[in-house]
């Protein structure tokens, strides 16, 4: 194995997705040279695409940065930090104001208001709404990356960062990327680093993200030092499309049952209606339709009946709240959402752990930086609509703030027995004639099965013991593949370094979960099925040491409010 | 024609290697519709060589799955195959080749508006 191919940059960002964009901006802004790198094409990838494209933005009369910290704190049942909420709160609407610099725009009203929404868990309407959903968003930012010289590089999978030494206070250098546009390998130095990859739910089989949603990211700083929290913690969106199999991964607004909205439903194949009003939170409505799954009130397909066709709001407020790109793509499926009962169960939708940061972004490694998704601790153990896109444009923001300042403060020069580490991780999983390669598909399948069914909605400790000991067998597997390295686009490689994150990632998912030996928001222990906040009001942590996962907990970092919600 | 596969003729090239293409014949058994992006993605898991997107935006806009079909530039997220039938795959034709019916995008498309959405 060799470096086909060497760039540098102050400040480098890993994923181009709304919050890496938004980072190299920032770090752009404040003077520094960024390389901006992602696996897929430029607009083309990643998880923001897929969304609806809501932001909170605590902008309307009678709302505050008061109101929406604690609305936040509120939902994440005790384990959302405090000060990182508190910066959320602070910066979102000046984000918002530079997201429509950047060229984006929010829905408005024929007389210039903005469509403002109030979704579960808001105490007052907050959502905007970016045009072009998530993609109207990713388009514009990656048309301000073009005009601010940021140098954008996509095709691009990083497999490994480097350190100044590899002892755990090495400072990030930079890191070594798979070409998939040559296929080479090819080697970046940088001062500063950010990781901006978002999540990891491409590892349950039930999930709404695209297949990028690997976890590389939270392997990539896990396997460099960094201490990754609350990996428990998993959204579970309630209303995934599970049929027909062409639509499998789309999802329909849970939201849009709410009476204010078209005041439909989620039924068991009975019809019985499963879900309250006013609406409950995704936590409960996901455990609720889950409960009627498994009580096998579900279709064959594993699903529940999502249907807004007999809205009292009238067809013509449905035919309107309905005409997006969103479903219009179920559309173009022969599948009419304002009159069909489309198939939905609780997906894989939002990692609320991650890597773990400070206000600043900063993660315990010197140099590197992290911004949500990929990063944790901002929403605790919920997350309400529209604080996911908030949260790539506040801290997005900030990491390339501060990832900039620190690259003027600091230089970093990477050690060659990093770079010799990482280029034998990769040679490892190569041969020239491939070696059992067919098999991967089978063993990528076999891990997100056993995901699925053990750190899905319902968890226990058996299952989780029992996920853990198939990630082992999976593990074990993978060691033998090898797959040629040779040709463009090595798709094959790519395929087995991906498994590879998803693999440890799971192991970090289960193991942690296996810690939390209680139940809140997401995360529920049918073994432990009642919130323990006597020992529980706190994070998860995990760290690699010793070539293992080493476990433990942190402190929730309070400022004191969380009494008066 | 049996109504539980579908049948594709796909272009297999590999530019940095070869002066042009040939196709290659897959079955993909399936008793349900697939979009073409679906069916490409079912080829690469039976041949791991066949290169090919499998990000999806779940929207019908971002682009990521631009590929030929039947002589017509399709967008393969939303155009919907059906058992029995067959069909030929090539490269999108607006974008260089990097590799069988992955292609090299120069730049992202506008967008048009879009209305409300939550999530
Ligand atoms: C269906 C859906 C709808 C949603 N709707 C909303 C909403 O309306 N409002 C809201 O607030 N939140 C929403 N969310 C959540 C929100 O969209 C995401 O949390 C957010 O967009 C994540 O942005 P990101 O930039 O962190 O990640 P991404 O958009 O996934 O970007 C990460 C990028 O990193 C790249 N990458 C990954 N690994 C590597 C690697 N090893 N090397 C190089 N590049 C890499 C990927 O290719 C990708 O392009 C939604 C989520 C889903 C799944
Ligand atoms: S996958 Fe985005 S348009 Fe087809």
């Amino acid at each position: 194995m060799k470096i086909s191919e060497r760039y540098g940059a102050e400040v480098m960002v890993i994923g181009a997705g709304s919050a890496g964009m938004r980072a190299a901006l920032a770090a752009a802004e404040a003077g520094a040279k960024v390389l901006l790198l992602n696996k897929g094409p430029l607009a083309k990838s990643g998880i923001t695409l897929t969304a609806a494209g809501g932001m909170q933005v605590p902008s309307q009369p009678g709302d505050s940065q008061e109101l929406y910290w604690q609305d936040t704190i509120r939902s994440g049942y005790g384990l959302a930090d405090e000060n990182l909420v508190w910066a959320m709160a602070e910066d979102a609407v000046a984000r918002a104001a530079d997201a429509e610099r950047y060229g984006a725009r929010f829905v408005r009203d024929a007389d210039g208001n903005l469509a403002i929404g109030r979704f579960p868990g808001q105490s007052q309407p907050r959502n905007r709404f970016f045009k072009g959903g998530g993609i109207g968003l990713v388009t514009a930012l990656a048309g301000a990356c073009r005009r601010n010289n940021i140098i954008v590089m996509d095709e691009i999978l990083i497999t490994g960062l480097l350190r100044t030494w590899s002892g755990s206070d090495g400072a990030v250098a930079g890191a070594i990327g798979l070409n998939l546009r040559t296929g080479q390998l090819v080697r970046f130095d940088a001062r500063s680093v950010i990781l901006a990859t978002g999540g990891c739910q491409w590892l349950w089989e039930v999930n709404d993200c695209p297949a990028d949603a690997t976890g590389d990211g939270q392997v990539l700083a896990y396997r460099a030092g960094a201490e990754l929290i609350d990996m428990e913690m998993v959204l579970f969106y309630p209303t995934v499309i599970v049929w027909p199999e062409s639509l499998k991964g789309a999802f329909v607004h849970y939201e849009f049952l709410s009476p204010e909205i078209l005041d439909g439903n989620v039924y068991d194949t009975a019809g019985a209606a499963l879900l309250p009003k006013p609406l409950p939170g995704r936590d409960e409505a996901m455990r609720l339709m889950a409960a009627a799954i498994t009580a096998g009130r579900g279709t064959a397909h594993g699903g529940v009946l999502w249907y807004v066709g007999d809205s009292p709001q009238g067809t013509e407020k449905v035919r309107k709240t309905l005409d997006t790109l969103q479903y219009n793509y179920i559309r173009s499926h022969g599948v009419d959402p304002a009159s069909d009962r489309i198939e939905v169960a609780p997906g894989a939708h939002y990692l609320m752990g991650g890597i773990a940061i400070n206000e600043e972004c900063r993660t315990n490694i010197a140099g590197l930086f992290a911004t949500p998704e990929c990063a944790g601790n901002v929403d605790g153990a919920n997350r309400l609509a529209g604080n996911g896109i908030t949260a790539t444009q506040v801290f997005g923001a900030r990491a390339g703030y501060y990832a900039a300042q620190w690259a003027g403060e600091h230089a970093a020069a990477a050690d060659a027995a990093e770079v010799d580490a990482e280029l034998a991780r990769i040679a490892a999983k190569v041969a020239a004639s491939g070696k059992n390669a067919r098999h991967v598909p089978a063993i990528r399948r076999k891990l997100r099965a056993a995901v699925q069914r053990y750190a899905g909605v319902s968890r226990d400790g058996e299952g989780l013991r029992r996920l853990l000991a198939v990630i082992d067998e999976v593990q074990g597997e993978l060691a033998e593949v090898r797959v040629p390295f040779a040709g463009v686009y090595n798709q094959q490689l790519k395929d087995v370094l991906e498994l590879d994150s998803m693999c440890e990632t799971a192991r970090l998912v289960a193991g942690s979960a296996l810690r939390r030996e209680e139940s809140r928001g997401h995360h529920f222990r049918s073994d432990f099925p009642q919130s323990d906040d006597a020992n529980w009001l706190k994070h998860t942590s995990v760290k690699l040491a010793d070539g293992g996962p080493v476990y433990g907990t942190r402190p929730v970092a309070r400022i004191g409010r969380y009494d008066n919600c | 024609m049996p109504e539980n596969a579908i049948f594709v003729k796909a272009l297999r090239f590999d530019p940095s290697r070869e002066s042009a293409g040939r196709f290659e014949e897959y079955r993909v058994e399936t008793a349900q519709p697939l979009s073409v992006m679906a069916l490409l993605a079912k080829i690469h898991d039976q041949d791991a060589t066949f290169a090919c997107r499998t990000s999806t935006c779940f929207k019908g806009r971002c682009g990521s799955c631009l590929v030929r079909v039947d002589g017509r530039d399709v967008f393969g997220c939303t155009a919907l195959i059906y058992p029995g039938q067959s069909i030929v795959v090539e490269p999108h034709s607006q974008f260089k080749v990097i590799r069988d019916v992955a292609v090299d995008f120069a730049a992202p498309q506008a967008v048009a508006g879009d209305g409300v959405g939550a999530e």
